[in-house]
């Protein structure tokens, strides 16, 4: 049974407007789900109706075999939550927070303690939990969120946009944490805006547009779809490029293009592992490379195959790696 | 129920919480009444003196209306913090727990009921030291409950309102009730000694009665004829408002 099972979901808003416009997918339990849009695609509107917060207004969603629409309360039992905005009590200290969220999913009352220390101490917050959140910072906030989104274990974890506006050091840390939980099994819904964080983490990714998933697959596959990795070469001196294209032509696909700086482009299935190869022959046939670049195909190239335009997060998808 | 009950806890101490680690948020609360009950007794205490008012002392008469203010007042704050709660998103945080939602409706408003103790407490403290007579165990006891009971009823009205507006903005509209519910009553003067129409109105102002049963304490005796009266509006107040509180929970989201 699918840990998330959605069919022809729909979000209109009062005056028509679709803010998700009849999605169908399924997370198999254990998977990472990446949820990749623009800001405004319909990502955080179909993350509140999967966590029972917005009721659909047509089609239907099952999370952890209940139905987000009649059982809404035994579906809130198996997920754990972190919002976009981490919604802290500033007043609190970590540790009362943890132990709130404890009491507040039912947790035994000799149990709230020893779970608060130890989630706590999982995301490198033990020294700070006497204190107030208001002296947190962005990365510490969001690390408590999750932490607390974890206190009943939940089966399901929904995780929307966890990294925006967090610096790169927290990222890592946030991702180091997501692997973790999908290595004990969580099955994670994460929403992001950023390319590199949903091809790190997601063993799936489906890509919202207007309300629709115009693409869903793995990284790898939806990015074959719109073309193969390719070596952008370019020669020292006045080299033969005829002679070096016939030289390449056995290995790869030879682009008619190429792109601005290179001499000569070549497309390699097999992506990194082709350069030595090709580096070889070259040098055999007496031809030096001087540059040589490997250009893979991003989520953002499906996301422009698919729409037509290019997704807002993928210029800081350097910065988060 | 059990559970519930731990989880009303919970909701109950951090809203006791913020009063502990930010005092200075719950000052004019808490002064409100008191210098409301000291201005008033200033200008009109001599109106005690009037034939047909029913009180020797204008401030011992005027006092339960500053502790159904302050009731007023908490009980709107509720719905100011709740809807401070739901712009910063934590809310959702409480929505997204898997107790009942009657429960944690329960858990916010019972905080109001609590918190209304501190504002009656001070106004009470300053009066008895400026020679208000004080009631009996009894009379206080009944104050006290029929306090905390209007404080929820104002709770849930002020609940209603940030469920409906989810934002702190909607805060006039929060107090309107407790205002035209605590001054269109017998507050400033016994019943005959009232216009025609604010008579009328008071008449069919629940108010009114809780008024009446807590003012009992203070001037006069505690008698049955006007405790029962205040017990009963105090509770249709809170099973009318409770009710659309809870239907505005069960509608925000949807």
């Amino acid at each position: 049974m699918a840990a998330i099972d959605v069919s022809g979901l729909e979000r209109e808003y009062r005056g028509g407007l679709k803010a998700v416009d009849g999605i169908d997918l399924q997370v198999q339990a254990g998977e990472v789900y990446g949820f990749l849009g623009p800001n405004g695609a319909g990502k955080t509107t179909t993350v509140r109706m999967l966590v029972t917060l917005l009721r659909p207004t047509g089609g239907r969603a099952t999370v952890a075999g209940f139905d987000v629409a009649t059982e809404p309360q035994k579906v809130r039992r198996k997920i754990g939550v972190a919002l976009q905005e981490a919604a802290l009590d500033q007043l609190m200290t970590g540790r009362e927070l943890m132990e709130l969220q404890a009491t507040l999913h039912g947790i035994p009352t000799r149990e709230v303690a020893g779970r608060a220390q130890d989630l706590i101490g999982r995301v490198g917050l033990a020294d700070a939990q006497e204190r107030r959140v208001g002296t947190y910072s962005g990365g510490m906030r969001r690390r408590l969120d999750l932490a607390m989104a974890l206190i009943h274990a939940p089966e399901v974890l929904f995780l929307d946009e966890p990294t925006t506006g967090l610096d790169p050091t927290s990222r890592a840390t946030l991702w180091e944490e997501v692997r973790r939980l999908k290595n004990d099994g969580t099955t994670v819904f994460l929403t992001t805006q950023y390319l590199e964080e949903a091809d790190q983490l997601a063993d799936r990714v489906g890509i919202i547009s207007a309300g629709k998933i115009v693409a869903e697959g793995t990284p790898t596959a939806l990015k074959a779809e719109v073309g193969l990795p390719h070596l952008d070469l370019s020669f020292d001196g006045d080299a033969d490029l005829a002679r070096a294209r016939e030289v390449l032509a056995p290995l790869g696909e030879v682009r008619d293009v190429t792109p601005p700086g290179a001499d000569v482009s070549l497309g390699v299935r097999e992506g990194s592992s082709a350069i030595a190869r090709v580096v070889r022959a070259l040098d055999d046939a007496g031809l030096t490379v001087g540059r040589v670049e490997l250009v893979e195909p991003t989520l953002d190239d499906v996301f422009a195959a698919r729409t037509g335009s290019h997704l807002e997060g993928a210029g800081e998808a350097g910065a988060a790696a | 129920m059990r559970a519930s009950l731990i989880v009303i806890r919970a909701l109950v101490r951090r809203a006791l919480n913020e009063i502990l680690r930010v005092p200075g948020a719950a000052i004019p609360g808490v002064l409100a009444p008191t210098i409301f009950m000291l201005g008033l007794s200033s200008v009109f205490g001599e109106a005690s003196s009037l034939p047909g008012f029913t009180a020797d002392d204008f401030r011992t008469f005027v006092v339960p209306v500053g502790l159904l203010q302050g009731a007023g007042f908490t009980g709107a704050a509720t719905g100011v913090n709740l809807a401070r709660d739901i712009e910063q998103g934590w809310f959702d945080r409480l929505l997204l727990c898997p107790a009942p939602r009657t429960t944690l409706l329960t858990g916010v408003v019972a905080s109001a009921a609590l918190r209304a103790l501190l504002p009656a407490t001070f106004l009470l403290i300053v009066a008895f030291s400026l020679g208000v007579h004080v009631p009996t165990f009894v009379g206080l006891l009944i104050a006290a409950a029929l306090v905390m009971g209007l404080a929820c009823a104002m709770a849930c009205f002020s609940v209603t309102i940030a469920l409906r507006f989810r934002t702190q903005q909607a805060a006039p509209l929060m107090q309107i009730a407790s205002f035209i519910g605590v001054l269109f009553t017998t507050s400033y003067a016994p019943k005959p000694l009232l216009t025609d129409w604010l008579r009328t109105v008071s008449d069919i102002n629940p108010v009114t009665h809780v008024l009446e049963g807590v003012r009992q304490g203070f001037v006069g005796g505690v008698a049955w004829e006007h405790t029962w009266p205040a017990f009963l509006s105090i509770a249709l107040m809170v099973l009318v408002l409770g009710a659309l509180a809870a239907r505005g929970l069960r509608r925000y989201g949807v």
